[in-house]
């Protein structure tokens, strides 16, 4: 097993407007929360919200290409948005591995992303399978 | 443990995991028997049963199951 409890990962990422105009682009939601200044702030927003499966690309970032072993799979994932992440915000990810499954080689990670002012904006859990 | 707690613990954790109210199980009952019980499923339900009873089973032991029982067995030799 490449990964062993209590692993600890880090990572940080930065929602550029590369990234933001990437993720419009590609699919499609242009909800005003999104992409109307003023809607947001009248939603009581300070700007535009980046949309929050922007982080499940970090995430698939993190799981593809951070661990020690290319061989993974995600099996699940799940995220719960705590804060808004606005354009251009730094993040802090965070994973650690909190269980470890050697009879079906599945390893279960907890993370979390918190902003600039270390306010956490989203956790989950993944796990993930390693590939004979 | 008694075996039948068990064996109605793991019935739970197959529900929940394969989002199935009406399985039942029963210590003859195999992969061929419950639909969606397949390879994918197989390791979310490996997964949930060692969190259910906060156990650990090796890749040996999985392998040699022919059945709901033999995991049963298994589990009450460690819970």
């Amino acid at each position: 097993m490449i990964l062993k409890l209590h692993d600890k990962f880090e990572e940080t990422f930065t929602v550029s407007e590369q990234i933001y105009e990437g993720f419009i682009a590609m699919f499609r939601d242009k909800n005003p929360l999104h992409t109307d200044q003023q809607f947001a702030i009248d939603h009581g927003f300070q700007g535009r919200v980046m949309h929050g499966n922007i982080l499940n690309g970090f995430l698939s970032y993190f799981i593809g290409e951070c661990l020690p072993g290319k061989n993974v799979i995600i099996h699940t994932q799940s995220i719960q948005f705590k804060n808004p992440v606005y354009l251009n915000d730094r993040l802090f990810f965070e994973g650690t591995v909190v269980n470890v499954f050697e009879s079906v080689n599945a390893v279960e990670f907890k993370f979390r992303f918190k902003n600039e002012a270390l306010k956490e904006v989203a956790k989950g859990k993944i796990q993930i399978g390693i590939l004979a | 443990m008694e075996l039948t707690e068990i064996l109605e613990r793991v019935q739970d954790v197959f529900r929940d995991v394969l989002e199935n109210e009406d399985i039942v199980l029963s210590p003859q009952t195999t992969a061929n028997d419950v639909e969606d019980w397949d390879s994918l499923n197989h390791i979310q339900l490996v997964v949930a049963v060692e969190k259910e009873f906060k156990i650990r089973f090796t890749s040996h032991e999985i392998q040699s199951w022919k059945n709901v029982g033999e995991m049963v067995d298994c589990i009450a030799k460690k819970a």
